[in-house]
């Protein structure tokens, strides 16, 4: 070991190897993967996500949503997430290819997100609950994301996206109303897109035991 | 044991010595004093998010405080404000030291400093505004990483030439892990940049190149960095060699291998090739290797003068954050197992078992290195040995506490979460207790690090009258190699 050509070659080949097997081989055979046709609608599968959802997923991004909320759904027999109901089926690679960054997550803080759209389609609920996630659900530990709202005063005919049903601490004065921002609209458009329910040769949903 | 020369140290003349001490010291100094900036930042933000974990409400009308910016600004501050410089302060001093050469151009490495700190700062304050990438402790933006990778190949470049300057003679085991760290660093951050930031692979592909560096962040980085420091600290501090070559060779290429296929064991059932994920479980599990053959080869030589420990700092430090060092790459390896992992994946105890390799092993280890390394730049003793005293004693009790609750309720948490019987809310209940301990824990080390912070101020601007004695923190019993060693 008193040759600097020795570690370096040693460090080539075992750091080298890893590299090859990590790094190229996922960027080789996994860096271009198709969606599938969707025989039903004529689209694709999985679908491919609009412009204001898109948007969404910087904001999801940005306020580090991914430090509470893992979006993977793991295969049956080694872990309950199905049978918890937090999907159908194991979470796949193709299943990653709409996203920009893979918000895997490494916590559950918060509950899991992977199929957040399935378990939730009502708009004003998801802007209720992220502007004041206590009025929702007392025992939540979600910070409110009131700062992607606007609290302001009713002036002539009141906001057509102002956030209905508010109660609590939180809930505007008489004469206020709370309206999302552009980013609180993108947010909830991305929120309503996180959907694996649909079928993946590569994924079949685990039969009855 | 081994007779080879390449078990000792170095066998300078303390002339040679303070004539590379003197070479090096401004950029050290430099990497040393703005990484402490950063540990206090980095700490105090992790304080707001243990904080706020408890206490969701705590700030939430301020966008760029909410939970999710301050849990990554504190890791990532720590990650390239705190650990990295650290770790390459640490690298370069060793670096001249054991190539036996006085330092050259110190000018571009002072220039690196400053370029790599303005890269941190660009990029704390990228993720603050909302740039985040969400890659696990790739956070920081693009435009702030291509800073960071230039300063670092100034710094690369300047170690090839040390080593080729170097006085012939055999090469001591910390030349290899600064080798190995100098040379895996920048091929890990430049690789997964291009491919997840600047380039952006499809997003199919992005899972284990994240898991992939994630793991060689701390296997093939700060590892091999802290090792480096060991290795070359505890010999010094107690006036003996290494105990065997050969545990030292096996530590060396087994960490080098399976630390490198290590990352990968974090995506257990997640979304990639099983044969990876099998790969990275081994790999895991096989880290007892380099664990018992660096326990092994630090008790041995440890063995009869662990009594050093109660007077030197560095040498408490150090040990410290080996024994710590072993603990964390055993305990990943049981987390690794596919059984284990089911239960504590996504469960606090990966916040435990990050707490224990970040701070409890690396963070105490660069202490350690600190501790020996700026008396000898300066030419001035540390202010005060009690205050050293309290910066041990505060991280050592902040580590272990933080580390044991997040671990125990990460269980509980996991079994929760894993249960099919037991709601979301109960896993919450369970381990609300355990978050509130860890927040004090956070406290604990956020004092620590401002004791450590007040000691390094002190030796810089002589606050107080400067210690004329070394600092030790018990009565010495026993002599090391070196005059002034503290």
């Amino acid at each position: 070991m008193n040759k600097l050509t020795l570690i370096f070659t040693g460090i080539l080949l075992t750091f080298g190897s890893a590299w090859l097997g990590l790094v190229v081989y996922p960027v080789i055979h996994l860096g271009d993967v198709q969606p599938l046709p969707n025989e039903e609608t004529g689209g694709v599968l999985p679908t491919t996500l609009s412009g204001l959802a898109v948007a969404g997923q910087k904001v999801y991004a940005a306020n580090g949503c991914m430090e509470c909320h893992s979006q993977q759904v793991r295969p049956d027999p080694l872990t309950t997430d199905i049978a918890k109901e937090l999907g159908k089926r194991q979470t796949v690679p193709r299943d990653e290819i709409r996203e920009h960054t893979p918000f895997l997550g490494e916590y559950r803080i918060g509950q899991d997100l992977s199929n957040y759209g399935t378990r939730q389609n009502d708009v004003a609920a998801i802007h209720r609950h992220l502007y004041a996630p206590k009025s929702v659900t007392p025992w939540s530990n979600m910070p409110s994301y009131s700062y992607l709202y606007e609290c302001r005063k009713i002036v002539g005919q009141p906001s057509a996206h102002a956030v209905q049903g508010l109660t609590g601490r939180r809930a505007p004065a008489p004469g206020y109303e709370v309206v999302p921002t552009q980013q609180a609209e993108a947010l909830v458009a991305y929120l309503l897109s996180l959907n694996q329910n649909y079928p993946l040769p590569e994924s079949p949903e685990p039969t009855a035991k | 044991m081994s007779n080879d020369q390449s078990s000792k140290p170095d066998t300078l003349s303390s002339a040679d010595r303070a004539s590379i001490d003197a070479s090096v010291s401004a950029p050290v100094i430099l990497f040393f004093g703005t990484a402490i900036f950063w540990l206090l930042l980095g700490s105090a933000f992790e304080c707001l998010s243990a904080i706020k974990l408890i206490w969701p409400c705590l700030l939430d009308s301020c966008g760029f405080l909410t939970y999710g910016r301050t849990s990554i600004v504190s890791v990532n501050a720590l990650a390239y404000g705190w650990a990295t410089p650290a770790a390459i302060g640490i690298g370069l001093w060793l670096t001249a030291r054991l190539c036996r050469v006085p330092l050259v151009r110190t000018k571009s490495l002072i220039a690196a400093g400053i370029i790599w700190n303005i890269g941190t700062f660009v990029g704390v304050a990228g993720l603050l505004i909302g740039d985040n990438t969400s890659i696990s402790l790739l956070n920081f933006p693009g435009y702030s990483t291509h800073i960071l990778l230039l300063a670092f190949v100034l710094i690369a470049a300047w170690t090839i030439v040390t080593f080729n300057q170097r006085q012939s003679g055999p090469l001591y085991v910390s030349q290899w892990f600064l080798v190995a760290g100098f040379f895996t660093f920048p091929w890990l951050f430049a690789t997964a940049n291009q491919f997840l930031i600047w380039n952006p692979v499809q997003a199919s592909a992005q899972p284990a190149i994240a898991a992939w560096f994630a793991g060689g962040f701390f296997n093939l980085w700060l590892a091999p960095m802290g090792l480096a420091a060991a290795f070359y600290l505890v010999p010094k501090a107690t006036g003996r060699k290494m105990d065997s070559q050969h545990l030292s060779l096996l530590a060396f290429w087994s960490l080098l291998l399976f630390g490198a296929w290590s990352g990968t064991s974090r995506l257990i059932g997640g979304p990639l090739p099983a044969w990876m994920v099998s790969v990275g479980v081994a790999a895991s599990v096989m880290m007892f290797i380099p664990a018992i053959a660096v326990a092994l080869n630090l008790h041995f030589t440890l063995d009869g003068h662990y009594a050093a420990m109660s007077w030197s700092p560095a040498l408490r430090f150090t040990v410290t954050g080996m024994a710590l060092l072993v603990f964390t790459w055993v305990l990943a390896a049981i987390n690794a197992l596919p059984s284990v992992n089911s239960v504590t994946n996504f469960s606090d105890i990966t916040r435990g078992l990050n707490l224990l390799g970040y701070y409890g092993f690396f963070s105490m280890t660069a202490f350690g290195a600190i501790y020996y390394i700026l008396p000898r730049l300066t030419g001035k003793e540390w202010p005060s040995s009690c205050l050293i005293s309290w910066h041990f004693w505060l991280a050592t009790s902040g580590v272990l506490l933080g580390a044991s609750v997040l671990i125990l309720g990460g269980l509980i948490q996991g079994f929760a979460l894993q249960d099919v019987g037991v709601t979301f809310r109960s896993s919450m209940d369970f381990i609300f207790p355990f978050r509130f301990v860890a927040a004090l824990a956070a406290l604990l080390i956020l004092g620590a690090n401002v004791a450590f912070a007040l000691l390094f101020a002190g030796l810089h601007w002589s606050l107080r009258r400067p210690g004329t004695s070394p600092a030790f923190i018990a009565v010495r019993e026993e002599n090391s190699q070196e005059p002034v060693a503290v």
